[in-house]
């Protein structure tokens, strides 16, 4: 199970872009993003992916993203071949697929390089209402915590002789009842001893809630940020004036 | 003497949660002065957290019933005020600091309930050093929670709600996840907080001995009625102690033995270390 989202999720580490301000990491992760929506060169792909990669080394978590993007192989030789299949050339089912890869990868350097922390200051920044983000700050807190008591229910089931490898599809579907019906029970428990904590707490109390957090870009960030833009600016421009 | 102020009070109160006719609490009149340190216990189910919630306002506001009578809360009634405006005046710290403890790191926790109150950020400033002084978590401040030992996720509970700087502090088992040397310590803080800074404290624990020394008053509930009320040195004699589910400590139970075979004490000690010099105070004065 944890495998599945690993290539994902942040883990706590040290570089030259972790340490830029989120709203920085945001911005090239975006950038690179909307450049390869809109790329449709094998050549411009050659770049956007190198200047990914660099990105990944420089970030230190280019392994990561690369188990990403191995994970979402799958994908992309589906789109690959109903492609050629639907009738479309080589060439241009290679650019699909290369498009999915750049996709997939522009948007890990930000997930990769960013802490759930940083995503709530990037959230507050953009003075998203308070209930929106709490309710995303608490989703992402809880996910271990819920994965944790599955893993616990899963082993306790075991112990009393649960078999949940056995049989065919229908029957694995079946012998996860036994572990999601507990699940689901210590969820609400959960989410009602949180809702009483929310409530202890003041949540809610008064219409002008502080905010005690706020961003501000550093002298690296605004350095990044122009890198950022200039970099953008002379790839529309290499691209469309001399139409390589 | 300085004079008391009542800073709890329920009058013939009565509750049972809409859905059920059951009373849970049954007549209950109760005072609680500012600065106690009260012990509640009784066995599981007897409404120990209900009369708890009644105190912080989630009872009537976020569980609803049938309510009877009143509850003071430092003069206020607390089914007119919200359980937010409460906040302020109520900590509350419950059994599992994990669903307490919302953020990312501890020093968002702690500022997120004076964001909510909407402080300025100069006092948010000074409260967030004082409480993670006061607790002793200096250097758990930019953890996030998963690396917290029960422990320490229990302080962090705590410092979240003594930042809103509230006059009493709650605490429902609050060490039923901890070990007994950890527990110990834990009570031993929570005593800290009561002696310098004047707290209210109410906690249900059912390891007893950790408080004998600690608290000054002790109630026991059972079946949603109070069958003792009053100070810890009078209730813990009581020898019908042990049917409403307390676990009376050994110390106690003892002298309670020697009393029945007629060995009087001139005092009731709380704790062996007292009990053994009196023991030895006997036997040398016997020689
Ligand atoms: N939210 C609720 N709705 C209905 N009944 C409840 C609720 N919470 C507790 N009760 C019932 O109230 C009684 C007292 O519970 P509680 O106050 O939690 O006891 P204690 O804390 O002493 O173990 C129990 O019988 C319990 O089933
Ligand atoms: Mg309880």
């Amino acid at each position: 199970m944890f495998w599945l989202a690993e290539g994902l999720v942040y883990r706590r580490q040290e570089s030259i872009i972790h340490s830029l301000d989120p709203r920085v990491k945001l911005i090239i992760s975006l950038s690179l993003f909307l450049l390869s929506l809109f790329s449709s060169t094998i050549f411009e792909f050659i770049i956007l992916l190198s200047a990914i990669f660099l990105l990944g080394v420089l970030s230190k978590v280019l392994r990561r993203m690369i188990k990403t993007i191995t994970f979402s192989l799958t994908f992309v030789i589906m789109i690959f071949a109903i492609n050629l299949l639907v009738g479309y050339d080589l060439i241009f089912s290679i650019i699909i697929s290369l498009r999915f890869i750049a996709i997939i990868s522009s948007s890990s350097i930000f997930f990769l390089t960013s802490s759930p922390d940083e995503l709530d200051l990037v959230m507050r920044s953009l003075h998203l209402p308070y209930d929106l983000i709490f309710a995303f700050v608490t989703a992402v807190r809880f996910v271990p915590v819920i994965l944790l008591d599955a893993v616990q229910i899963i082993d306790s089931q075991r112990s009393r002789g649960l078999e949940i490898e056995k049989g065919n599809i229908f029957k694995r579907i079946r012998n996860y009842i036994p572990v999601l019906i507990p699940l689901i029970v210590q969820s609400i428990i959960r989410s009602e001893e949180l809702a009483e904590a929310m409530e202890s707490r003041a949540y809610g109390f008064s219409k002008k809630r502080t905010s005690y957090y706020t961003l501000h870009f550093k002298r690296k960030d605004y350095f990044v940020l122009c890198l950022n833009l200039t970099l953008v600016v002379l790839f529309i421009l290499l691209i469309h004036l001399f139409h390589l | 003497m300085e004079t008391l102020t009542e800073i709890i009070k329920f009058i013939n109160f009565s509750f049972s949660y809409s859905g059920s006719n059951a009373l849970i609490l049954k007549n209950i009149n109760l005072s609680i002065e500012e600065g106690d340190f009260v012990l509640l216990v009784g066995p599981s189910g007897c409404g120990k957290s209900t009369l708890l919630r009644c105190i912080n306002g989630l009872i009537p506001h976020l569980y609803s019933g049938v309510y009877e009578g009143e509850v003071i809360v430092d003069g206020e009634l607390v089914k007119n005020k919200s359980v937010n405006e409460l906040a302020t005046k109520v900590g509350f710290v419950f059994q599992n600091p994990e669903n307490q403890i919302f953020m990312f790191s501890v020093e968002k926790d702690i500022v997120f309930g004076l964001e909510n109150i909407g402080l300025d950020r100069n006092e948010i400033d000074s409260r967030l050093e004082w409480v993670l002084h006061a607790l002793g978590i200096e250097h758990l401040r930019y953890k996030p929670p998963y690396e917290l030992s029960d422990g320490q996720k229990q302080r962090v509970a705590i410092a979240g709600v003594l930042a809103m700087k509230p006059k009493i502090l709650i605490l429902d088992e609050p060490t039923s996840l901890l070990d007994p040397r950890t527990a110990l310590e834990f009570i031993l803080l929570i005593k800290e907080l009561n002696r310098k800074f004047g707290l209210t404290i109410i906690v249900v624990e059912h390891r007893i001995d950790l408080l004998t020394n600690v608290a000054n008053r002790m109630i026991v509930l059972d079946k949603g009625e109070i069958i003792f009320n009053g100070c810890l040195k009078e209730v813990i004699k009581n020898k019908n102690l042990n049917l409403y589910g307390v676990n009376v400590p050994p110390v106690i139970a003892l002298q309670n033995y020697l009393k029945d075979e007629g060995l009087i004490f001139n005092e009731f000690y709380l704790n062996v270390k007292d009990f053994s010099k009196e023991i030895k105070r006997r036997l040398i004065g016997i020689d």
